[in-house]
């Protein structure tokens, strides 16, 4: 037999995936509990760059809880369900992983197949999660949870208000990421000069702001559509996979 | 029809056929529902698994209606169960006449629907009785495959069944694409949702393991497959079963090589095909399954002869396969590997053929289809009329999500330069109305703004109120209202629209809280509609905004006065719907803000008759029976709240009307103390909110909190609080508040209890959330803030029962829910305070006293927990509950239990301290337990342990241990 996915913590991972948390408590409580599994994962364990992301990733929606503990938001109910829905993904990413499905969205495997090694440093590493989660996760999670809200992404609304909120706390906790760190990547993209560069300009400015909610709107207006909406998960995908590579690459070591 | 499709053994699913067997039949408790969700990517054999499934259940007995979901996105509303049901009827034979009937009856009730108000329940509640006739007492077993492409009335319909609302024993078998599911598929929350119920099984579908893979390619090949042979089907296969099969069929037939990918296969496959079977499978593939044989004929223009004989042929090259109701793809995978092989022009040709044989001769979906096939044809002109055909046809089955895409395609199609002569503002508005009745109000928005541009001009009133309208509808108050505002002043307003603009516009600013500017809009709204002939309906309106908000300002006799007046007019005038709608705002009126229950449950009770008189018995009738409901349990009187719930919900009401029920019914479970039926009833809403929806999980989590204290799952009722507390509308107090009560009651229970540890974290957010509350509420109306005072008397006390409980906060909750008129947490109140009063062994006489009022009360209402946690609280203080019993209780004589001879030498007293011991408490403890000095326990510890002849505490427990009853 091969070798289990997740070796020795194989059997842990998958018998936490079985569970679907339903809450934001619940989240936050299967993400420590990843960690822990996470970095015990060889051969990098500590320095595993999935651990770096799923650390990110705690903190970040350690924060919304307390937001939503604290009354930060306008629609609790909106960012609750936008919060379970999205780590959902992030769950379902590591299910298909898990069964080596071809399914796996690229966005995600390129950083799931980094587990094994090369080492990358850790903050290239979680950028790379956090590419994955919000240029591919997120408007996906945004299209559902409006559904089941029976509302929609208008502009300006309350839930857009909540939305740039969570935003502001990825910012928070993410050191740089949107100052210094966006010019470093614009010198990295310009050093390469490659063909994602349009696709940088046009989006990945805007990376921790709008690019999600607008990706959402387009996917929101042709959700009843099988095959447009199948187009743009591919095209999304193919996007955030581009850049998470890029991340990953010796190159994203600049970043660190 | 010759095919060896199924003739391949399912390898690899026996435990999991076995499983969901099971789920759905064998473990269904009678009247109850299942259901069983299916996951799996293509090929992995989900489809073969449901008819392998579906024929077991059948040989137990049960009656299966089997249909599929169908990838027109424009298909119409519950397709699936029309073509399960039309099957079923084409499977039956002579001698059964009698379900044949039964089963035209349901088809016919179909036909013969026409659009109205509440039809989309109405609907629901008559297919569930049609199911109940065919299927005679037998259980019923509905299969849908290819779920992913579920129209929106037909989930609906599921959540509704397995609700329990249709009050049918149903079983559900659906299958899934799982690669549907990884975008923002609708159905991904549905089973989010689902999955977290006892009754629903999610399963995913896993490809087959290497061993699974050879015994299956070995059973196809008809010997062990040659180790390199079947290192490559694992490998190409990736444990696909439907790939192994078709890998070792080329292997066995012996084809040169093992091709490399599916698409290879069947494309070698299509190659080798006869010219007429090549045709044959290009044409179904570009039809709407199954394709009709007389349909396929008039398409291909065979001779019949011929045409069979091709089918044989593609039959037999697996890419087609027969049913009696027509021809279909062997697989989905076929038809993705087929998609690009036709040239367009060849595409169009066939569309146009399929739409001319369809024009000559009506089949199933008829417009439906009419309006895909001629619009793949490219003949927009010809698609428009059937794209509006199907709009109306899906509106009279009440599917206005289906309606609004086939208007929205119209739409498109008008706007082709070949289809002149359309008008298009009459097609703008249906669409504009669709999309607003399906919740797409976005989007009706835009379709209004394009409907005023084709207008042109300054845009109308009747337009602004329609905007108004939508606005509202999207929760976003402030624009609209602006827009009614903009319609009042609009210069061609007339004085009923005015009306109608004013009575609705005071509605929204009651919602919005501004009860003095609502009053001033209602006041206006009555004065206008004073002049108009036949504005009964803002009469009622405006009167009920009215005496909202004098009620909250604080003048609630002017306001029900008001409210009086309107029923009387709506009376008068006659229209049914105006007589309901102003009973149902009265009953809220006084079961409301003004509190005055026993008067608003006669209201409720009594307009719930005069309305079923009126024929409005399905919807009006429910509402005010759900209102009369909630009011008896606060005054009370559950008894009778129990019958009114039942009498409510033989109507089988849906949706939100349902949620009300069913929440209500669980209220009185929950302080019943029974559990199966809380437990049933907080899963039915569940599985109703599943569909979509918000404002109902509040309620249901608090419902679940209590009913797990009563459990003592302290830590269940915890993570429902705290669910609760995440998704909570922080301006929402009331719902809040009582929601915040039971985390600090979960908190205090454990802490009492000692079950589970106190969680100081939690303590802290509710004890802010408290706070909170009690600012907001502050400012809020007095009705408003009277009931979170109430609630906020629970809190503050909860919290002191977590270190020595207070009995004057206690005295003030009785006094804030006796002032209030609700006994029932009165009654709790009195138990606590009268617990706290002994545990600080101070006024023991009032203490007994707060006992036996909230003992005759708990008893009263037949709340049984409540009751026997006084009865263990007076037991423990050795407080008499009934007066006659208290000389009896006096004299010592505990209530008799059967005694086994080691204890028989044990005083009553003596046996509570032992079991105490047992537990594991210290004598402080005990003492605290059960209000007596620890000195005095140590008393009775002493002649325990000599009577028992032991010398420690743990031989002691191991005696009572042994001789506990049980």
């Amino acid at each position: 037999m091969t070798e289990p996915v997740w070796g020795p913590v194989h059997r842990d991972i998958v018998d936490l995936l079985a569970d679907h948390p339903a809450d934001v408590p619940a989240v936050v409580d299967h993400l420590t509990k990843l960690q822990d599994m996470l970095v015990r994962l060889p051969p990098l364990e500590e320095s595993c760059p999935l651990a770096d992301f799923n650390k990110l990733y705690l903190t970040i929606t350690s924060s919304v809880l307390d937001g939503l503990y604290d009354d930060r938001f306008v629609d609790p109910v909106f960012l609750s369900r936008l919060d379970v829905e999205f780590a959902a993904r992030y769950f379902d990413a590591m299910r298909l992983w898990t069964d080596s499905s071809p399914g796996t969205p690229k966005a995600w495997s390129c950083l799931f197949e980094r587990m094994r090694g090369p080492d990358a440093r850790p903050l290239p590493s979680a950028a790379a999660g956090v590419n994955a989660h919000i240029n591919f996760d997120l408007p996906f999670a945004l299209v559902t949870t409006f559904d089941h809200l029976e509302s929609e992404p208008v502009d300006g609304s309350d839930q857009h208000h909540d939305y740039l909120e969570i935003n502001n706390i990825f910012a928070d906790k993410i050191p740089g990421l949107r100052r210094g760190y966006l010019e470093r990547w614009q010198l990295l993209i310009d050093m390469l000069n490659g063909d994602i560069d349009d696709w940088y300009q046009g989006e990945l400015v805007e990376y921790t702001r709008d690019v999600a909610w607008r990706n959402a709107q387009k996917i929101w207006r042709c959700r009843h559509d099988p095959d447009a909406r199948e187009c743009e998960r591919t095209r999304l995908d193919d996007n955030a996979a581009a850049l998470g590579r890029l991340l990953l690459s010796p190159l994203g070591a600049f970043l660190q | 029809m010759a095919s060896d499709v199924d003739t391949a053994p399912l390898v690899g699913r026996a435990e999991l056929v076995q499983t969901v067997r099971s789920a759905l039949l064998g473990d269904v408790a009678h009247g109850q529902t299942a259901a069983v969700f299916l996951t799996g990517e293509s090929g992995v054999g989900k489809t073969r698994l449901l008819g392998e499934i579906g024929a077991r259940l059948r040989d137990q007995g049960a009656l299966v209606l089997t249909g599929s979901c169908l990838d027109i996105g424009d298909a119409s509303p519950l397709h699936p169960l029309l073509q399960a049901l039309r099957r079923f009827d084409a499977d039956l034979s002579a001698s059964q006449a009698r379900t044949s009937s039964a089963v035209r009856g349901l088809l016919q009730m179909f036909a013969d629907e026409t659009a109205g108000p509440d039809g989309a329940g109405a609907l629901l509640e008559r297919v569930s009785r049609g199911l109940h006739l065919i299927a005679e007492g037998r259980p019923l077993v509905l299969i849908l495959d290819d779920l992913q492409w579920v129209d929106r009335s037909t989930r609906q319909l599921l959540l509704y069944l397995l609700a329990g609302l249709g009050d049918l024993q149903l079983s559900v078998l659906a299958a899934v694409r799982a690669e549907s599911l990884q975008g923002a598929h609708p159905l991904r929350r549905v089973l989010t949702e689902l999955r977290r119920l006892r009754t629903v099984r999610v399963l995913d579908l896993a490809p087959l393991d290497r061993a699974g893979t050879e015994r299956l390619a070995a059973a196809v090949v008809g010997r062990e497959l040659a180790a390199d042979a079947a290192e490559q089907v694992w490998q190409r296969s990736g444990g696909n079963p439907f790939v192994i099969e078709e890998l070792a069929r080329d292997l066995r037939d012996g084809r040169d090589g093992l091709s490399e990918t599916l698409r290879e296969i069947f494309l070698a496959r299509v190659d080798a095909l006869p010219q007429h079977a090549h045709a044959v499978v290009h044409a179904v593939a570009a039809g709407v399954e199954p394709v009709e044989h007389w349909l396929l004929a008039q398409v291909l223009r065979l001779p019949e002869e011929e045409l069979i004989e091709a089918a044989r042929a593609a039959v037999a090259h697996r890419l087609l396969v027969g049913a009696d109701d027509g021809y279909r793809l062997r697989h989905r995978l076929v038809a993705e590997v087929l998609a690009h092989e036709l040239l367009p022009a060849e595409r169009s040709g066939l569309h146009r053929r399929y739409a001319e044989a369809l024009t000559a001769a009506p089949a199933e979906l008829h417009q439906a289809r009419l309006a895909h096939h001629w619009r793949l044809a490219g003949e927009p002109a010809r698609a428009l009329p059937a794209a509006v055909a199907a709009a109306q046809e899906a509106e009279r089955l009440h599917g206005y999500a289906e309606a609004h895409r086939h208007w929205s395609a119209a739409l498109q199609l008008a706007g082709d330069p070949g289809t002149p002569g359309v008008d298009r503002v009459e097609l703008l508005g249906h669409a504009a109305e669709a999309a607003h009745h399906c919740g797409e109000h976005a989007r009706a928005l835009a379709l209004l703004e394009e409907l005023a541009a084709v207008q042109g001009g300054e845009p109308g009133c009747a337009l602004h109120i329609r905007r108004a309208r939508y606005l509202a509808a999207a929760g976003r108050s402030a624009l609209a209202e602006k827009e009614y505002q903009r319609a009042l002043e609009a210069a061609d307003c007339s004085p009923g629209e005015r009306a109608t603009a004013a009575a609705h516009l005071a509605e929204l600013l009651l919602h919005l809280g501004r009860y003095a500017d609502a009053g001033r809009r209602a006041r206006e709204a009555l004065a206008l509609a004073a002049t108009v002939e036949g504005s009964t309906t803002e009469v009622v309106l405006a009167s009920s905004a009215l005496g909202f908000s004098e009620a909250y300002l604080e003048d609630p006799d002017a306001g029900l006065a008001v409210m009086r007046q309107a029923l009387d007019t709506a009376e008068r005038a006659g229209r049914p719907e105006d007589v309901a709608c102003a009973y149902l705002h009265l009953a809220e009126l006084l079961t409301g803000p003004l509190n005055i229950l026993e008067e608003g449950v006669v209201v409720a009770r009594r307009g719930a008759e005069r309305v079923a008189e009126l024929g409005l018995g399905r919807t009006w009738e429910t509402r005010l029976l759900a209102i009369a409901t909630n009011g008896l349990f606060r005054v009370g009187q559950w008894a009778e709240a129990e019958k009114v719930v039942a009498a409510a919900l033989r109507h089988r009401p849906s949706g939100a009307d349902a949620v009300e029920l069913l929440l209500a019914r669980c209220r009185l479970s929950v302080g019943y103390g029974d559990i199966e039926a809380a437990d049933r009833d907080l899963d039915a809403v569940a599985t109703v909110l599943a569909g979509g929806g918000a404002r109902h999980v509040i309620p249901l989590l608090t419902l679940r909190a209590g009913l797990a204290m009563w459990e003592g799952r302290h830590d269940v009722a915890r993570q429902a609080v705290q669910r609760g507390l995440t998704e909570s509308r922080s301006d929402d107090v009331t719902i809040l508040s009582a929601l915040v009560w039971h985390g600090l009651r979960a908190e205090a229970e454990a802490h009492a209890s000692r079950t589970v540890a106190v969680d100081p974290t939690a303590v802290r957010r509710l004890r802010d959330v408290a706070e909170r509350v009690a600012r907001k509420s502050a400012s809020a109306a007095r009705p408003v803030r009277s009931v979170v005072d109430g609630f906020l008397a629970l809190c503050a006390a909860e919290v002191s029962r977590l270190d020595g409980s207070d009995p004057e906060l206690w005295a003030s909750s009785v006094a804030e829910w006796d002032r209030r008129n609700h006994p029932y947490p009165a009654a709790y109140s009195r138990l606590r305070q009268a617990e706290a009063l002994l545990a600080r062994r101070s006024r023991v006489a009032t203490a007994a006293k707060l006992l036996r009022e909230a003992y005759r009360v708990a008893q009263g209402l037949g709340a049984v927990p409540l009751t026997s946690e006084i009865r263990e609280l007076a037991g423990r203080a050795r407080v008499s509950l009934e007066e006659r019993e208290a000389a009896d209780r006096a004299r010592g004589a505990a209530p008799a239990e059967p005694v086994d001879d080691e204890l028989a030498a044990l005083t009553a007293r003596e046996r509570e301290v032992l079991a105490l011991v047992a537990e594991g408490l210290t004598n402080k403890e005990i003492g605290q337990r059960l209000f007596i000095s620890e000195r005095t326990i140590g008393v009775h510890v002493s002649h325990i342990f000599d009577k028992l002849q032991v010398r420690t505490r743990v031989q002691a427990s191991a005696i009572q241990l042994r001789n506990r009853r049980g």
